[in-house]
């Protein structure tokens, strides 16, 4: 795996490729006993369910268990796809999803921008400790600020009223549902997403800099010519890995900002699994069904978003 | 701008701009913008009753009192939570590091039979999980459900973690190890007595991460737990501010504030007491994450 730790023990990897498999795994026992646990919990809390989706392709009665229930081929498929609400939470989650990435995506560059410019370096470390700070905290906890802020009666609408603007129904109405989400994302995750351009900003060689000013480059001039291409490789990888999240992205967010009001709009593909299985009583095999389509596509998003990241020459997930 | 050849990140005093004001500016009012509903946070939770019903726009409250505290801690479901989050804490915390540390050193060997294998199908539950309906239906066959374990289990292993952990182990000199072999230790040995007392750092960053997520962890529980008493203080909180605030939109907000018991000073007092843990190791988290938000794409 490492070159320098595979120095001195060249010979008996070369042995190794020859000699007597279960000598090998004798000499490394000890190491198999290290990797048990770790296995053990793979398998029960990973590869099971894995094995459980099988349950998409059977008729699950519950005397009989995942394992038990009589086979049914792709029966729950033909009615997850003529169900229209499943359709609707597909169509749903990328709407919200492409949406809110499309407007949310360029606010750390910005942001990232912006302190990299400030000349003042202690100010600029409070300044990041602050933007940071709420990306630590769960939804949950979010959600109870966003809900005393925005609240009909809360500290926004109390404010607009004061200026005599129109006050805004912002977690009770379904138009406002969107524009709600993406704004406290915003709030949220900005801070945070800006860490990781203001490290690419802050890799890029400095004598660029150093030559443009000499040649009497203005500051607008350095971040158009020098600065946003360089951090180019790596605005588009979060770019693409952002995009291979598009059909699992928001689920916390979304689903403890949606109320009775907002229950319509707010049925994302997660919400609708977590909605048929867990709240109306249909049966598990259906929300199986949904599940294994759910996961599929995810997988095909997130290895598609890998693959084109490495061809635009980024890291990608995987190396 | 300047022409001269110095160091562009330099401390220039005396140059400020018109532009460096601007931005310094805009800076100010986006963390204005962080801070306030912060601010009003705290505020509401430290005003009376009253004086929040005259002034929603609270920053700063003229009498503060400890009111609602008292009042959330005599109701006591959020010391519950609080409660049951620290045994997940306790329980889940050591054996996350157990289970991540043992692996991480196993596949972070010289090549053995199978090492390949084992690494593909940790990697592979980063891209492809059964899903929650599977995994809900094994706890239930595991006897799990309706138990805090279900909830420590599942938590107590991410491929993420033991990878990043698996990478610092590589990174340690063999030298060290060999040197231990020849001494007659065993691998769990060494692991224990050479390579954990070299892997402070990486072990402070991926305590913290479990910890994180432990602490902010609520859909396993709400999927896993079924009595009120049990559930961890993301899930109390969350039937505090979320559930019980259906309607805020309307003016039926007022009955269904006082049907839920709790007021909004007790709701933005819980809001606040699940936050100053993170608030304290904030310093910590933020040193850390960066590290390993920075590390970057997976080595393999």
């Amino acid at each position: 795996m490492k070159p320098a730790a595979l120095g001195p023990n060249k010979n008996a990897k070369e042995r190794s490729k020859t000699g007597n498999l279960f000598t090998e795994i004798w000499k490394h026992r000890m190491t198999y006993t290290l990797l048990i646990p770790g296995i053990i919990w793979l398998i029960l809390f990973a590869y099971l369910p894995m094995g459980g989706l099988s349950l998409a392709f059977k008729h699950y009665k519950a005397n009989m268990g995942i394992w038990g229930s009589p086979w049914v081929g792709l029966e729950n498929f033909k009615y997850v796809f003529r169900d229209p609400t499943f359709a609707q939470a597909v169509w749903r989650t990328l709407y919200i999803n492409i949406i809110k990435l499309i407007i949310t995506f360029p606010f750390p560059i910005l942001l990232a921008l912006l302190l990299n410019e400030l000349r003042m370096r202690k100010t600029k470390k409070l300044f990041q400790t602050i933007f940071t700070f709420p990306q630590f905290l769960s939804w949950i906890i979010v959600s109870g600020i966003v809900i005393n802020v925005l609240s009909y009666d809360g500290l926004l609408n109390s404010a607009l009223q004061l200026l005599g603007l129109p006050t805004i129904n912002f977690l009770g109405s379904e138009p406002m549902f969107l524009p709600m989400l993406i704004l406290t994302d915003i709030w949220k995750s900005t801070g945070w997403g800006a860490i990781i351009f203001l490290a690419a900003i802050s890799g890029i060689d400095q004598d660029q800099y150093e030559s443009a000013q000499i040649d009497g480059a203005s500051r607008m001039q350095q971040i158009f010519k020098i600065t946003l291409p360089n951090i180019l490789p790596t605005v588009t990888v979060m770019f693409i890995l952002n995009v291979g999240g598009l059909m699992s992205a928001g689920f916390d967010q979304i689903f403890n900002l949606a109320n009775a009001a907002t229950q319509n709009v707010s049925q994302v593909l997660d919400v609708y699994i977590y909605r048929i299985t867990f709240q109306s009583s249909t049966d598990f095999s259906f929300s199986t069904a949904v599940s294994l389509f759910r996961s599929l596509v995810n997988m095909i998003l997130l290895l598609a978003a890998d693959r084109v990241a490495k061809l635009m020459g980024g890291d990608g997930l995987f190396r | 701008m300047s022409t001269h050849a110095e160091k562009r990140h330099k401390y220039r005093v005396g140059k400020m701009t018109l532009l460096d004001y601007i931005m310094f500016i805009v800076l100010i009012v986006l963390a204005l913008i962080i801070l306030i509903p912060f601010l009003n946070v705290i505020a509401i939770s430290l005003a009376s009753q009253k004086e929040y019903a005259d002034n929603p726009m609270l920053l700063w409250p003229k009498h503060p009192t400890l009111d609602a505290y008292r009042a959330l801690f005599e109701d006591g479901r959020l010391l519950t939570g609080f409660w049951n989050t620290i045994k997940i804490l306790v329980v889940g915390l050591p054996l996350s590091l157990f289970l991540t540390s043992t692996m991480a050193y196993g596949l972070s060997r010289n090549k053995f039979p199978g090492k390949k294998i084992i690494f593909f199908l940790v990697l592979f539950t980063m891209i492809f999980n059964g899903g929650i309906v599977p995994l809900y239906l094994v706890m239930k066959s595991l006897h799990l459900t309706g138990s805090l374990w279900s909830v420590i289990l599942v938590g107590s292993f991410s491929a993420f973690n033991m990878i990043l952990m698996m990478n610092y182990f590589q990174g340690l000199p063999e030298s060290l190890m060999e040197s231990a072999r020849l001494d007659g230790a065993g691998e769990w040995r060494i692991l224990f007595s050479v390579v954990l007392p070299l892997a402070a750092p990486i072990m402070a960053t991926i305590t913290l991460f479990y910890g994180v997520a432990f602490w902010n962890g609520w859909y396993d529980a709400m999927i896993f737990l079924r009595k009120a008493e049990m559930l961890p203080l993301q899930n109390v909180l969350r039937t505090i501010i979320v559930e019980s605030s259906t309607n805020v939109s309307n003016a039926a907000s007022v009955d269904a504030l006082n049907k839920s018991g709790f007021s909004t000073g007790m709701k933005m007092a819980s809001v606040f007491v699940s936050m100053v843990p993170i608030m304290c190791f904030f310093p910590m988290l933020q040193k850390h994450f960066a590290k390993g938000v920075l590390t970057g794409a997976i080595k393999t």
